[in-house]
C-alpha cells in the first residue's frame, strides 16, 4: 500500500491554474525528488499534500486513510477536522525558511509538539529529542534560542523537530535554498543518512546532483503538470522530454 | 542619525531653541498683564463660567449672554472699552486673573469667604443657597437631607457654605449627615444626576435655581428652607483698585439712571439685586481701609496628603482599566480578525466609534446612558463602575488594533509550522503566536499605558475624585496653583515607574528575536 496517494489534483489561484490533474503516489521507504523551474507548481503540490493549501479537485490519502470524501476528479471535499488532524501525524515538513519557534529553546522546539499535541511522556520525548539533536550534530545547542544559531544549524534543528513527531514520511520544501553552498552540504548529509535509514521522503529541490544521488524516483514538473517521471538515471541522465532537457541544461547538469 | 553628532550639535541647538521660546512666552505674559492692569489697550476682558445661567452662558444661538455680561457690556459702552467675553474653567479662575489673561471675574461671583482674595466691587446681587430636589422626592426640609447624596458645583458658594472656613456649625453638621457631598463641574451634569436618580438634591444659588426650574419644567422643586445667604460682586486682581474704581463708578451711574434695574428686570433678577442698598459696599470699604494681608492657609503637607488620597483613586482606575481592557482588547482583536463577517463588522464598528469619539463623552454616555436611554435609575455607586467601564471599552479599542498589528507581524511560517506539527488553533495562538505578539506590541502598549496614566484625570467628567480633580479643587480653594504642579510631578513619577517597569519587561523579552 502506498503511504501517500494523490489523484487528479487541481489547484487554481484567482482563476490561474497552478496544478492541473496531478496524480502521485509514494511508497513506504521511497525517496522521491521533485524537480522543475520556479512557478512549475512543485511547492504548491507539497503544500496541498501537507494541508497548508486546500485542493480544488481530486483526492488525497495517507497510508490508506482518506483525507477527502469525494470521488477522484470531483471537487475536493475534506473529511472532518479530527480525521485531518490525525492524518497530520503521518508526515513532517521541513520549510525553506526553517520556521523554528523563536521564543522556545532548541530542545523545547523539539519536545513541545510531541508533549502538548501527541500527549507523550515528557521525559521520554526529551531523551529522544536529545538523541535526535546528537544525530544532527547539535546536542550542545539544546539550550540555545534559534536566533543564536546559523542558518544551517537552524535547518538541522528543523529536521530534528520534524523527526521528533515520529512521522512516517518527511516532506522537504527546498530545504537548502536559503543557505550558502558550503552549509548546504551539512543538511544534505543529514538527509542522506535519513534515506539510508529508509525514511520515506518527498524532496522539492534544486540540488540536481543530490536528487540524482539519493532518490529512488524523480519527477520533473513544469506548468502545473508532471512532465517526466522515472529513476534518476532516466529523468536526469537521459531525459526524453524537451522541457526537461532545457531545464537540466540551464541548471548546468547536461 | 549619528548619536555623537546629535549630542554635540543638535541637542544644544534644541535647548537654546526651547529656552528662547520659554523666555519669549514669559516676557509676553508679563507685558500682557502690565498692559491689562493699566487697561490702556482699551479692551475689557471679563472672565466667566459659560455654564452659569442666567449670569453668563451660551444661548441657543451660540452667543454668550447673561445678566452679568449685559452689565459688563453697558459699562464698556459708557467707558468706550471693547468688551471681550472670555469663558474660563471655573477651577482655574485665579490663574486666569493673576496671569492677566482676564481683567475681572464677573459671573455671579460670591464675595462671602473670599473677601481677602480679590479686590471687590460693591455687592450687586444678594443671593442665597437653596436646595433643589425632584418634584416627587420625599425631602421636605433640610434635615431630610440626612443620608442623601447631595450635589454642589466644585468651588461654588454652596460648597463653601458646607465645608468652607466660614461655614456655620449647623451647615457643617448638616453636611456631615449627607451620605455624600458630591462635586460636579457644571450644573447640567448636576441636574442630569438628579434626574437619573444617582443624586438626591442639588444645593445652588437662588438665582441659578430659579433659572433652572423655569427651564426644566416641573420635574424639580425648591425647598423653602435656605442653606445660607450670600452676595455677588465683581472680582478684580488683588490690588487692582484703579480698574475696580473705574468700573464701580460706571455701575453707580447706571444705578442712578435706572439702567441697572432695567437690565436686572430683563433677566428676572429684580428680587435679587442689591447694588446701592445698605451693606453693599461693606467689603469694598473694608478693603480700602485695610492694608494688605497675607492669608495663605494651605500648607504643602496638606496639598500632598489631599493629592495622595486622590492618587489612590487614580491607581484604582489605572489598574482596573489595564486588567480588563487588555483581555477585552484581545477579544475584540480576535473578532476583528475573524472570518465570520458579523463578528468582523461588529468589531470594526466598535473600534471605529470608540476611537473616533472623545473618551470624556464616552464616560458621560456610560454613566447617564442607562437613564436617558432606558429610564433605569442610577445609584451613586455606579459612578465608579461607569468610570471603569468607560475607560475599559475605550482602551480595549486601541489595544485591539495594536494586537492586530502585532499578530499580523508574526510571519505566516509560524502558523504553518504549528499547523503541520498538529497544534490546534488555540494552542497555536496561545503557545506560538501570542508570546511573539506580546514582544512586538510592547512599545506601542507602553505608549498607551503612559497615556492611560494621564487620561485617568478625565474621570472628573463623572465627578469621580481622582488626583487631578482634587488638585484642581485644592488649587481653586486656596487660590494657588502649586497643587497642579504637584499633581504634574506625581503623574511624571507614576509614568517614570511605568516606563521603568515596561523597560524591564522589554529587556526580559529580549531573549528571542
Amino acid at each position: 500500500m502506498s503511504l501517500l496517494e494523490i489523484n487528479h489534483l487541481k489547484k487554481s489561484f484567482h482563476g490561474n491554474e497552478v496544478l492541473s490533474d496531478i496524480s502521485l503516489s509514494v511508497q513506504e521507504g521511497e525517496v522521491l525528488s521533485i524537480l522543475g523551474p520556479s512557478g512549475s507548481g512543485k511547492s504548491t503540490l507539497l503544500r496541498c499534500a501537507t494541508f497548508l493549501e486546500t485542493m480544488d479537485y481530486g483526492t488525497l490519502s495517507y497510508d490508506g486513510e482518506a483525507a477527502t470524501v469525494n470521488n477522484a476528479s470531483e471537487p475536493t471535499k475534506y473529511a472532518d477536522k479530527d480525521t485531518i488532524r490525525k492524518l497530520k501525524n503521518n508526515f513532517g515538513l521541513v520549510f525553506q525558511s526553517f520556521n523554528l519557534f523563536p521564543h522556545y529553546t532548541v530542545l523545547k522546539n523539539l519536545i513541545d509538539a510531541p508533549v502538548s499535541v501527541q500527549k507523550r511522556d515528557k521525559d521520554e520525548v526529551t531523551k529522544e529529542a536529545i538523541a535526535l539533536l546528537d544525530k544532527v550534530g547539535l546536542s550542545d545547542k539544546k539550550d540555545a534560542y534559534p536566533d543564536q544559531l546559523s542558518g544551517g544549524q537552524k535547518q538541522r534543528v528543523a529536521i530534528a523537530r520534524a523527526l521528533a513527531m515520529k512521522p512516517k514520511m518527511l516532506f522537504f520544501d527546498e530545504p537548502t535554498s536559503a543557505l550558502d553552498p558550503e552549509i548546504t552540504a551539512g543538511i544534505l548529509k543529514v538527509m542522506r543518512s535519513l534515506a539510508e535509514e529508509n525514511m520515506t521522503m518527498v524532496i522539492v529541490t534544486h540540488e540536481i546532483g543530490f536528487a540524482k544521488n539519493v532518490s529512488d524516483r524523480v519527477i520533473f514538473m513544469d506548468g502545473g503538470v508532471i512532465v517526466e517521471e522515472g529513476t534518476p538515471a532516466e529523468v536526469i541522465d537521459n531525459p526524453s522530454n524537451e522541457r526537461t532537457k532545457a531545464f537540466l541544461q540551464k541548471m548546468d547538469v547536461k | 542619525m549619528n548619536r555623537k553628532k546629535f549630542n554635540k550639535f543638535i541637542l544644544p541647538a534644541l535647548l537654546v531653541a526651547i529656552a528662547t521660546a520659554v523666555s519669549f512666552t514669559f516676557s509676553n505674559v508679563s507685558q500682557a498683564s502690565n498692559s491689562k492692569s493699566d487697561n490702556d489697550d482699551n479692551t475689557f476682558i471679563v472672565g466667566f463660567d459659560a455654564e452659569f445661567p442666567p449670569y453668563g452662558y451660551k444661548d441657543d444661538n451660540g452667543e454668550y449672554v447673561g445678566f452679568d455680561l449685559d452689565l459688563a457690556q453697558e459699562v464698556c459702552n459708557r467707558r468706550g472699552w471693547t468688551l471681550v467675553k472670555q469663558p474660563i474653567d471655573w477651577d482655574s479662575k485665579d490663574m486666569e486673573l493673576n496671569s492677566g489673561s482676564i481683567d475681572c471675574i464677573w459671573n455671579g461671583f460670591t464675595m462671602n469667604g473670599r473677601e481677602d482674595d480679590y479686590t471687590w466691587s460693591s455687592a450687586y446681587v444678594d443671593n442665597s443657597q437653596v436646595v433643589v430636589v425632584p418634584t416627587n422626592s420625599d425631602i421636605k426640609e433640610l434635615k431630610d437631607l440626612a443620608g442623601k447624596v447631595v450635589i454642589v458645583q466644585a468651588d461654588s458658594s454652596a460648597l463653601a457654605a458646607f465645608t468652607g472656613d466660614d461655614a456655620t456649625d449647623e451647615n457643617k453638621e448638616l453636611c456631615a449627615s449627607f451620605s455624600e457631598l458630591q462635586q460636579v463641574s457644571d450644573y447640567n451634569s448636576a441636574f442630569m444626576s438628579l434626574e437619573s436618580g444617582s443624586a438626591d438634591a442639588v444645593v445652588l444659588d437662588y438665582g441659578v435655581a430659579n433659572y433652572q426650574l423655569k427651564n426644566r419644567g416641573d420635574k424639580f422643586r425648591l425647598l423653602e428652607e435656605k442653606v445660607s445667604s450670600e452676595q455677588y460682586g465683581i472680582g478684580f486682581k488683588k490690588g487692582n483698585t484703579k480698574l475696580r474704581d473705574e468700573v464701580q463708578e460706571t455701575l453707580n451711574e447706571m444705578l442712578a439712571d435706572g439702567t441697572f434695574d432695567k437690565i436686572a428686570e430683563d433677566w428676572d433678577l429684580s428680587d435679587s439685586v442689591c447694588l446701592g442698598q445698605e451693606g453693599a459696599d461693606a467689603v469694598m470699604q473694608a478693603e480700602n481701609d485695610a492694608a494688605s494681608s497675607g492669608s495663605s492657609s494651605s500648607s504643602f503637607g496638606y496639598i500632598i496628603i489631599e493629592l495622595l488620597k486622590g492618587l489612590l483613586n487614580t491607581l484604582a482606575i489605572f489598574f482596573l482599566t489595564l486588567i480588563f481592557s487588555l483581555p477585552l482588547g484581545l477579544l475584540v482583536c480576535a473578532m476583528r480578525m475573524a472570518k465570520n463577517p458579523i463578528l468582523h463588522w461588529i468589531a470594526r464598528v466598535y473600534i471605529s466609534i470608540l476611537r473616533g469619539t472623545p473618551l470624556m463623552l464616552q464616560l458621560l454616555v456610560v454613566f447617564f446612558g442607562p437613564y436617558y436611554l432606558f429610564g433605569v435609575s442610577l445609584s451613586n455607586s455606579f459612578r465608579f463602575t461607569a468610570v471603569i467601564i468607560g475607560f475599559v471599552i475605550n482602551y480595549a479599542a486601541y489595544f485591539a488594533e495594536i494586537f492586530r498589528a502585532g499578530i499580523e507581524g508574526v510571519p505566516s511560517g509560524q502558523w504553518e509550522a504549528a499547523d503541520v506539527l498538529g497544534y490546534s488553533k488555540s494552542q497555536t495562538f496561545f503557545k506560538i503566536i501570542f508570546p511573539q505578539m506580546v514582544k512586538r506590541t510592547l512599545p506601542p502598549v507602553t505608549n498607551e499605558v503612559i497615556t492611560l496614566v494621564k487620561d485617568t484625570s478625565l474621570a472628573f467628567a463623572l465627578a469621580y475624585t481622582e488626583m487631578f480633580t482634587i488638585a484642581k479643587q485644592v488649587a481653586a480653594a486656596n487660590s494657588n496653583i502649586i497643587p497642579l504642579f504637584v499633581a504634574g510631578i506625581f503623574y511624571y513619577i507614576f509614568n517614570f515607574v511605568v516606563e521603568f517597569v515596561m523597560g524591564k519587561i522589554e529587556k526580559k523579552m529580549n531573549y528571542f528575536e
